[in-house]
This record gives C-alpha cells, structure tokens and sequence, in this order.
C-alpha cells in the first residue's frame, strides 16, 4: 500500500492505495465520486476524463500514486455550492445531454480547454472534444454549448 | 433547425422545454445503475465460453470456490426454471449447460467479495469442451451439408413475400439494374457498458438495477429463468448510458437476480468494453441481392429481392429484423410486383438483434443505390425518379397495405430537392476542394421507417397520473409509465403531453419511468414507439384526470356545478390537495394495425411510418480513398414535433451514427473470434468527423398520435449512409455496394485512376 495525498474539488483527502490502483476507480469506489464514468477502460473514450493539475486526463490511464500531492477536480467539483457553472448551464440551454453518459468527461475536457484559453474558436474546441466520444449528440450541440461560452469571455 | 408548422394553442407540445433530467447529468449526481453500491455488496464475473463452438463435456468449479474470497459459482444448474431468453425466441441459455455457439456465451457466474477476487477465481473454474467445426459464412451455413449450429436448422427464418407478377414485369423494364450489397456488423457502441446491481430482499423476492429498454418484458423474462412470480421481482432500468437497441434484449438481469438469491446480498456486475463487444448484439450483416426493372420514365415495374442476414448464435430479435429489412427493401416506392426473399441464419458470429434502424439501414443502402444506378440508366434526375414513385396517402403499398394514414414521401423529397446543398450541388461539386486531389460531390437518399411492432404482434402502452399535495402545498402530478429514459429525452416530452393534458405547468410534473414500482406497462423504448405509445397513454390518463376532478370539481370547491364548470382545472386540482385529496386515473392504448395481413409474415406491414430524406456533401480524396463528410442535411417528417430541441439532437446523432455506417465501422470476426474489442479498433465518429449539419422539419399531423406526433429515433440515421455513398459514386465513379466505405474500399473502387 502506499499513502498518497489529494486534493480533489478543493478537499484534501489522504489514502493508502495499491500501487496499481487507478485513479478512476479511487474516486469512484473509494470517494463515491460516481460522476466519473468508465466507458472502455484504454483511454480512448473519454468518459473518465478529470482535470489534474489543470490537465484533462483519462483517469482510467492513471495510477492514483502518480497523483499524490495532485489538484484534481471532476464533474462534481463543477458547482460545488449547488451553483451551475456557466459552462453546465450552457450545456442545459444548447441540448448537449441526451444520455448524459459522455457528459461529465465533456464537461471536464471543455473545463481545461477554457482554463487554458478562454476563448477557442469553432475548430480548437472540436479538437480538444476529439477524445471524448459521445454516440448521442452527433457532438454539434455540445460544440455550440462550448462556443457560447467562449464566445461571453472577456 | 427550421420548423414548418401552422400556429397553434399549445402551451408545451412543439415548444424547446429543457430537459427535465439535463440538471442531473451535467452535475454529475445522476445515477447509472452501475453507480449504485449496497451495504454488503459482492461482485460478480462472468465466465464466457473458450471457443466459438463447442461440446460442454463437464464444468468443474470447486477449485474457483476455494480462491479467497469467493462465496458462490453459479452454472446452468443454478438456473431453476427455463434456461434460456430471448425476446422473440428464447433459445439462448442464462447459463450454457451442453454446447456453447459463440465467444460470448456464458457459462458461469463466479460471486466473490471483490472484483479482483472474482477474476482470480474465473481461471480455477475447469471447464472441458469439444471443439466443433465453426459456422462462419451465413450463405455456406444455409447448405444441407453445413454443421449445425442448433438442431432444428441453421436457416431461422425463412420469409416469401410476392405480389403481382415480376417476370412481366421484367419483360416490360426499359432498364434493369441488379447488385449484390453486403453490409457491416455495426456495433451499438453505448458508452455505458452493461452494467447493474442485483438485490435480494431476503425473502425470495428480487430488486435488479440494470439499464435496459422494456423493464416489463426484462421482469417476465427473468420470472421464467428462475422460477419465481413477476410479482417479486421488481426490475428498475432507467437511466440508461445509451441503449440504440443494444440493450432491448436481456444482458445481464437474469445473472444480477441470480446472484443476488444465492447469496443474500447485493451482487454488481460491470462488464469491461471488451466483454460488452464480445458478448453484445450487433446490427445484423446482410447480403441484399436486388434485381429492379424500371419504365423509360422511371416508374419501377419490377422488383426482386433475396436477402440473407446473419443473427449470429441466437434468434433474438433476427426473424423481426429480417421482415422489417424486407419491408424496407421496397423504400418509399410504389410497385406492384415484387418477389422477395428473406433468410435469417444463425452462425457462430456473435449475436445480432436490435439496432437502431431495425434491418432498414442496411435495405435502404441497397435500395436507395438501385434507385440511382436506374436514373442513371435512364438519364434521369435522381430526385425525380423517387418522386414518379413515391407513394402516396391512398395508394396500395408493394405489401398490399392502402395507406389511409399520414404520407410524408413526396414532402420530405420536396424539402431536400430545395434544400441549398441540393439546389447548388452543381455550383458545390465545382467549388475548389480542399487539396487539388480531392473531389467534391452530393449524394441523396430517402426513406419511410415503419414504427411501432407490426402486424401481429401485441403493442400497447398504459400510464399512470396521480395527483399528489407537494411540499410547498401546491398540486403536483406524478406520471409513471414504463419506456425508460435511454438518453433520448421521453421523459421531457412525457413531461411536456402531461402538461399540456392536465392544462398545467411543466414543472409541476414529475415523470417516473423505467421502474415496474412506479408505473404500469407501457412496453419497449424501441421502434421508435416510445413518444407515440407513452404519449397516447398519457394523453388518455390526463383525459381522465380532467373528467374526474370535472366530476368532483362542485364538491371540492363548495359550488354548483354552473359555477363548477367555469372553474379552471389548476383551480380544482390547488383545492382538492388543499382539502388532503388525492386522486388518480390510468390511460391505456393500443396501436392500429393495418386490415391487411401477409399470410405467413410475422410483424408486416407497419402503418405509422416515419419519412426522411438526407442530403451529404462529401469530399474524397483520391490519392488515398479517404472521405470527409463537409455538410449534411436532414428533411423529417415525424408528425407533430414536440420538442424541437429534442428532434434537432435526434436528427444530429443519428446522421454521425449513420455517417459511421457508411464510411467505417465494422465488428470484424474471423472464425468465430471478435477482432475489434474497443475503440481503439472500432471507430466511430468523433467531433473531428461530424458534418456541418441543418434539419428541417415538415410537420405533419398523425391523426393516431399524441397531438400529432409520430416518432422520430431510428429513422435519423438511416438514408444518410446511402446519401453519403452515393456521393462518393458521384465524386469517383465507384459503386460503393460493400459498406463501409474505408479509404481502401473507396481507393481500390474509385482512388488513384481518377488521380492519374
């Protein structure tokens, strides 16, 4: 086992973990943070994304030691008082939910897309969304729901 | 998304209500079913057979039982009543006893205290097999000599469909075209793998938490497996991370229910996507052999069809898929004289069933191709040789149904040929490309989805509407009816018909679906029913709603009835909570069928369609045979549209998963063995790949429907596969009759000659 410290949606937990334990299961079963989904388990889906260190990462590629002393935030991190973020809110107005099963990832790929640059055009957010699948939406309305918040920035 | 509509007094039908469960999904809070965890709760692996085909000679368990951890090992003589399921038919074991007929049988559930441990003990488990001679080529296994892969047969279904006379017919064509089209083994690809929680309540009954498509026939189903009476088992089964039809049939219910007697306890299985690929059904590979005669000016006069699709080791839904692929073969077109053949044959290739589209994906691909291939034989516009054949209200269809109900062919057509991309293709096509070696072209398809389960077979739904006293004091209407929320918005438009036949707002609505506890039967969120068949029901609850507080509306307000009359119902039903009444009404109905009956056809023909046509602008590259969809769009009539956001997401998913089809994905098995196990082998489309895409609606009035309203899921995605590879044809020359077409198909076919 080993002890590792995060700090996950601003709480600071500390937790002996296997060695191979990955991170989406550590914030899954350990911390009940369900909102990460696993979707294939090899990183090509997308639906385990979270945001480490301002990073969006597939945290069924990670081990949960590689994170100790890492800020990781995940979809329930997103309105922590109960407040939506505008980015959720857009999500809401422009239909981009229809399962809801790629969502948080897509939440958590736009989040650190829009961190890093508030305001990326049509394409940059079509590449930086290109490792979150989604079979529902046809991704358009998820798309113009990143847009519409890109598009408030300063 | 543009709508053409006249106005009207609704106050919620037609109009872009937010999804009452958005909230929910964006946070995080929502439950899947395999979110949930139980005090106590153990873990379940399914041991899934070693060979594609093979004799059972023994099971041996007890070293599996030994591993730590462990508390039970479940095989076929666990399973207490029939061991078997199927939708359609039951032939496919809950446990396999004597042969296995694909990799994805299972053969045994170990239950252990942890995942981990649950997997050590999968490889103790000894299990003793005669390999047989695998069933892989759907045509070789139709010959008398082939190895059986059931007894009674490899052919399922044979079906015979003849009207009129097509050697006449032949005799009379200025043109005959005939093909040969063979389509992929498409996989649903949900991004929720099958997954859910098996619960005892310690006193022989069950509660089993596992996302799926038709709770009641799941609660049915399971009963029959173990023994026990539907009325302790209680199935919850919304929501669900995406279903597309994979999830229509029993996954993993039965194991869940299983587990959780043997041991008391909460039992979870989650499947990796690997196991989910493997052990999945898929969209059923067909070779259509089309034979089509056509008049100099284009009217069609004969028709001939042999098809053969491939179910994989069980029946499931292959007989329904193969009449429903069959009924499509014939299009949106009239013919008097048709010859059609229909054969579902088992094999060792996985399992084939529901998907999205149901067999008219891959009819419409061929059809759709003959159409053009005969405007091009006779010089004709491709629009125009679909609107000489298009059917309309009135007309004898080629099944022999007089088509007495709403008729969308001609209006959908007439929205693509104005569309822009159809208007200015010449101007498109010539437009510079991208790179000097690529080339631009635009393709079109139309087509008529037969909705709801056909001729023959029971389809009905119920509801059910209480009226209730909310915390702030304030009426609220619980709606309970069964089609799960699959991620295609019903509960919103249920939200949305209960609103507007309560005369209420649409927050005071709480919709509970997909749970057998919370409302009645109102059957399976496929074949694009569950708006219409969920809506009707509502609609007939809420009627009822009204007459009852009508009726008590004097006694409730201290009135006469005069004065009763004119009060409005939000008025009544605020006064009978305030005075602690509650009250509640049920609604039913049960869908039309077509008078006319094909002997010996199970499901035909369908009278509620849903009509589409789909325009593709495509973009191929010569060099190298890779295709890039620039734009598409989509002309739908659905009826009634009853939240326009809701359809705009429909039409969007479904082109993309329809523009996967056409150009690359294909669940490739060799020799009984799956070689795409994950997304990093199937492809599907990303955000990089969608179109540019536009919708527009041509609504109609469904005289059947609720307000209306038709349904709208499948047809989505089903002409734009041929629109998009009937524009490589036109960008390339090359007839794309073997889907999908990948960068190599489209170079072999069409590359590098047009280049050089």
């Amino acid at each position: 086992m080993a002890r590792v410290t995060l700090t996950v949606n601003d709480r600071q937990v500390t937790l002996d973990v296997h060695p191979g334990e990955r991170l989406v299961d550590t914030l899954r079963d350990r911390l009940g943070l369900t909102g990460t989904k696993e979707g294939c388990g090899v990183g090509e889906c997308g639906a385990c994304t979270v945001v480490v260190d301002g990073d969006a990462v597939n945290s069924c590629l990670v081990l949960t030691v590689q994170c100790d002393g890492a800020a990781i935030l995940t979809v329930e991190g997103l309105a922590p008082a109960g407040q939506l973020s505008r980015l959720q809110r857009a999500f809401l107005e422009h239909g981009a939910v229809q399962c809801g099963f790629c969502t948080p990832g897509m939440l958590m790929s736009a989040t650190a897309l829009l961190a890093r640059n508030p305001r990326p055009t049509r394409e940059e957010i079509r590449a930086a969304l290109a490792g979150n699948l989604c079979r529902c939406t046809g991704y358009e309305q998820i798309v113009q729901a990143v847009e519409a918040v890109a598009n408030e920035a300063e | 998304m543009s709508t053409t509509s006249a106005p009207d007094k609704l106050r919620w039908v037609g109009k872009p209500v937010p999804r009452v469960d958005a909230v929910g999904k964006v946070t995080g809070a929502t439950k899947y079913m395999g979110d949930l965890t139980f005090p106590g709760m153990l873990w379940g692996r399914v041991l899934r057979a070693a060979h594609p085909h093979a004799l059972i000679k023994s099971i041996d368990t007890s070293k599996a039982e030994k591993v730590p951890g462990v508390v039970r090992v479940l095989t076929h003589k666990d399973v207490k009543g029939l061991n078997g399921y199927g939708i359609a038919v039951p032939d496919q074991p809950v446990l396999c006893h004597d042969k296995v007929r694909y990799m994805g049988d299972a053969v045994a559930l170990v239950i252990a205290e942890t995942r981990e441990e649950a997997a050590a003990a999968l490889d103790k488990i000894e299990v003793v097999y005669e390999p047989l001679p695998v069933v892989d080529d759907p045509e070789r296994a139709m010959l008398p000599d082939s190895p059986l892969v059931h007894e009674g047969g490899n052919i399922h279904l044979h079906t015979h469909i003849e009207r009129g006379d097509v050697e006449a017919g032949f005799a009379a064509s200025a043109v005959i075209v005939e093909n040969t089209y063979r389509l992929p083994r498409q996989m649903h690809a949900f991004l929720e793998p099958e997954q859910g929680v098996g619960v005892s309540d310690g006193n022989g009954g069950v509660t089993v938490y596992c996302g799926a498509q038709h709770p009641y026939r799941d609660q049915m189903q399971i009963s029959r497996a173990l023994g026990i009476k539907p009325s302790r088992i209680r199935v919850v089964a919304s929501p669900v991370g995406g279903a597309f039809g994979g999830k229509d049939e029993i996954t993993l219910q039965i194991l869940l229910a299983m587990g959780a007697l043997a041991t008391g306890r909460p039992v979870k299985i989650v499947l990796s996507r690997e196991e989910s690929v493997v052990a999945g059904w898929k969209r059923h590979p067909m070779v259509i052999h089309m034979r089509t005669g056509a008049a100099a000016d284009g009217r069609i006069l004969a028709h001939q069809v042999r098809l053969v699709s491939d179910t994989g080791a069980y029946a499931s839904l292959g007989g329904p898929v193969t009449n429903l692929a069959l009924e499509g073969c014939t299009g949106v077109y009239r013919m008097e004289n048709i010859l059609m053949d229909g054969y579902c044959v088992y094999t060792n290739n996985g399992v084939a069933g529901a998907f999205r589209g149901f067999g008219q994906l891959q009819a419409n691909y061929a059809m759709e191709h003959q159409m053009d291939l005969l405007a091009e034989a006779l010089g004709m516009d491709p629009v125009a040789i679909r609107r000489v054949n298009a059917l309309r209200g009135g007309d004898v269809n080629p099944l022999g149904h007089t088509m007495v109900e709403n008729v969308g062919a001609l209006s959908v057509l007439d929205a693509a040929e104005r569309c822009d991309l159809w208007a200015r293709r010449h101007e498109l096509e010539a437009e510079p490309p991208s790179e000097p070696w690529k080339r631009r072209a635009v393709g079109l398809a139309v087509e008529m989805q037969g909705t709801g389960l056909g001729v023959g077979l029971p389809d009905y739904g119920a509801a059910k509407i209480d009226l209730v006293r909310g915390p702030d004091g304030r009426p609220r209407w619980r709606v309970g009816l069964s089609c799960p929320e699959i991620g295609q918005g019903n509960s919103t438009t249920y939200a949305q018909m209960a609103a507007e036949g309560l005369e209420c707002d649409v927050g005071d609505v709480e919709v509970y679906v997909g749970d057998t506890s919370a409302g009645p039967d109102s059957g399976s969120c496929t074949a694009s029913r569950s708006v219409y068949t969920g809506g009707n029901a509502i609609f007939h609850a809420a009627t009822a709603m009204r007459e009852l507080l009508r009726k008590k509306a004097p006694a409730v307000l201290g009135c006469t009835e005069e004065e009763a009359a004119q009060a409005e119902l939000s008025e009544i039903a605020r006064a009978a909570v305030a005075k602690g009444i509650t009250l509640s009404a049920d609604g039913a109905f049960i869908w039309p069928e077509s008078k006319y009956k094909l002997q010996g056809v199970f499901g035909l023909p369908h009278i509620i369609n849903t009509y589409i046509a789909h325009v593709a602008l495509v973009e191929v590259d010569v060099l190298t045979g890779q295709v890039e969809v620039l734009r598409s769009f989509a002309a739908i009539d659905c009826g009634k549209v009853v939240n326009p956001q809701g359809v705009q997401g429909q039409s969007e998913g479904g082109m993309v998963m329809g523009m996967g089809y056409a150009l690359m994905e294909d669940t490739l098995i060799q020799g009984g063995h799956t070689l795409t196990k994950n997304f990093s082998t199937y492809i599907i489309p990303t955000s990089l790949d969608a179109p540019l895409m536009e919708t527009v609606t041509c609504e109609s009035f469904e005289p059947t429907g609720p307000w209306g309203a038709k349904g709208v899921g499948e047809a989505v995605m089903v002409p734009i596969a041929p629109a998009i590879a009937l524009a490589i044809r036109r960008a390339t020359g090359a007839l794309m009759d073997h889907a999908p077409s990948t960068s190599e198909r489209v170079f072999t076919k069409g590359g590098v000659r047009l280049g050089g």
